[in-house]
């Protein structure tokens, strides 16, 4: 049997995914659909990684190739993609380490969420400022050094006061996270990794 | 009377007992810390992380002042040394921030995929020494500062009776790679270029083996970090951390100990996936010392009778934690982990804002509870 297109996704055949979706579109399969398909198959990509089948260099790949189909969908997709909410991610202020950070906005970003990304270092105000404008509901939160944790806390802080913190869900992850640094920050969930940050995501924000 | 010398000959025994996985008269206690020293003792981060000399005093004074430690695995720190490991550039306090702010990696792809080609082509040397020059700012004339400063170090820590454990660090291509690329692109090469990345490892390997042994028979230490940060299972699957990472830290684990060094695993990150593959390494002549993040107590059963375990007292208790906390993970360690085989430290390294009384608890834990 044929693979379709989210299976060809899922098992990372980067050509094949192109050409497939060069032909649907050829076809006359509206974009829509085909980014339906492309998500399905991060799903598949996001349960091998949960059952071990898959590592980062997997879910690397497969939002790489996901970017890039994306893209070659073009302008039709502008405007009628159905997001499932909004998240302002970044690394705390006093870090500088991205890795972990652009990881989640991958895996976000590919799997139905609106990713804005502050980049690092990112002080207080500005996450402040981000979620006044952009009204997400997730805000995420990354660093890799325990000295970091104060700046997570103080971001969680400044958003309390400034009377924002009601209206999001605040995720914290990275290197020396844990659950202890989550209660110490006041954020809503620790995730692991990235999946396990979207299925934490999906059920804060009630989304089957 | 007891001399600093009896001292450093009682600790050193204490220490050798544990990596032959015998029972000592009490469990060793082994820290490691550079900018909490720095912190401790008042120290501006921004001289302390250039000066190799500072480091060391500050580093024996901060752990004389907190207990009774048996050794201390490094016996300075120099912050240029983090981009021989990682092949990045790094933001240092002081030049590119405030002087009393924590040195960080500034990860960005430094090598490029042709890279690969010339280190196949040309050889690992050329292209390091290239590396170094252009990329790095000239990071092989920096180094030589820190290297002079060892021995002179090593010596200040016995003459106090101290034990400089582990002063030499080194580490296997995987780790070069993906620093110098930057670890999206590395991962990626992983599938895109398999063969080519694998062919300049083994190239790689070789100049680095003959570096590691050249630093053993310089320095003389007694053991060696054979250093794991991304190249750890969690991150990759089992295929390719066979293929790209077990192989070259046996031979490096291999030569390190042919020189008469023990090799200390300090390995981040979790390893748990592959604990079984270090049976392979010599028994006996190894350290494994996980960072908190791999299962130590599942180490102490698939390795307990093959590799001495080192740790594992997590960055985050000892920053976030009590002091009842951490004399009780540490009383776990030592009676599951040990009496026997069995080496007390903090996970990777003590961070700057662990709180002291936290540092001094783990110390004091082996006289407490590991005798």
């Amino acid at each position: 049997m044929q693979e379709t297109l989210a299976e060809k996704l899922a098992d990372l055949r980067e050509d094949e995914v192109g050409e497939e979706v060069r032909r649907k579109l050829e076809e006359g399969v509206t974009a829509e659909e085909i980014l339906a398909d492309l998500q399905k198959g991060m799903v598949m990509v996001g349960e091998r990684f949960q059952n071990q089948e898959y590592y980062l260099p997997e879910l690397i790949m497969a939002a790489d190739i996901f970017t890039a189909a994306t893209a070659s969908l073009g302008d039709t997709l502008k405007g009628s993609k159905e997001k499932i909410a909004t998240m302002v991610l970044g690394t705390v202020a006093g870090d500088i380490h991205d890795i972990g950070k652009n990881i989640v906005g991958l895996i976000f970003g590919s799997n139905g969420f609106e990713v804005v990304d502050l980049g690092v270092d990112v002080p207080p105000q500005r996450f402040v400022e981000a979620v006044k404008e952009y009204k997400p509901q997730l805000v995420g939160l990354s660093c890799l050094l325990t000295t970091s944790f104060n700046s997570m806390r103080e971001t969680v802080e400044a958003l309390k006061e400034a009377g924002l913190r009601d209206g999001v869900k605040v995720l914290v992850g990275g290197g020396p996270v844990d659950q202890g640094t989550a209660d110490y920050c006041g954020a809503d969930a620790y995730c692991v990794d990235a999946p396990t940050g979207i299925r934490i995501a999906r059920e804060l924000l009630g989304v089957s | 009377m007891t001399t600093a010398n009896d001292l450093y000959e009682e600790r050193l025994e204490r220490i050798l007992t544990a990596v032959r996985l015998e029972r000592p008269d009490r469990v060793p206690v082994v820290p490691l810390g550079d900018s909490f020293c720095a912190r401790h003792q008042g120290v501006k981060l921004s001289e302390f992380c250039t000066n190799p000399e500072l480091s060391n005093q500050v580093m024996l004074k901060c752990f004389m002042e907190l207990g009774e430690v048996d050794g201390i695995q490094h016996t300075n720190f120099y912050v240029h040394n983090l981009s021989t490991a990682w092949l990045s550039r790094l933001k240092i306090p002081g030049r590119d921030l405030p002087e009393d702010e924590l040195w960080q990696v500034d990860e960005v792809e430094l090598m490029s995929e042709s890279d690969y080609d010339a280190i196949i082509n040309d050889g690992f040397r050329p292209f390091i020494e290239r590396f170094y020059l252009e990329r790095l700012d000239n990071l092989g004339e920096k180094l030589p500062v820190f290297f002079m400063s060892v021995p002179s170090a090593m010596q200040a820590m016995k003459d106090h009776g101290i034990v400089p454990f582990s002063p030499a660090i080194v580490t296997i291509p995987y780790e070069l790679f993906c620093g110098g690329r930057s670890m999206h692109q590395f991962l990626r090469d992983l599938y895109r270029i398999p063969d080519k990345v694998q062919a300049a490892m083994d190239v790689a390997i070789r100049d680095m083996i003959e570096d590691a042994r050249m630093m053993c028979g310089m320095i003389k230490p007694i053991a060696a970090w054979v250093g794991g940060w991304r190249a750890a299972s969690e991150f990759i699957s089992p295929r390719h951390w066979q293929r790209f990472v077990f192989p070259y830290y046996k031979q490096m684990v291999e030569a390190v100990v042919e020189e008469g060094v023990i090799a200390v695993l300090h390995f981040d990150s979790d390893w748990t996936r592959d604990l079984e593959y270090l049976r392979e390494l010599p028994a006996k002549r190894i350290v494994f010392s996980p960072d908190g993040s791999t299962d130590i107590f599942k180490a102490k059963q698939v390795l307990g009778d093959h590799a001495c375990i080192m740790g594992d007292v997590p960055a985050s208790l000892l920053s976030l934690g009590t002091v009842e906390k951490v004399e009780e993970y540490c009383k776990r360690l030592i009676e599951e982990i040990g009496p026997a085989g069995f080496i007390l430290a903090q996970g990777c390294d003590i961070p700057p804002n662990a709180r002291p009384e936290n540092v001094a608890a783990m110390i004091a834990s082996v006289k407490k509870f590991g005798a």
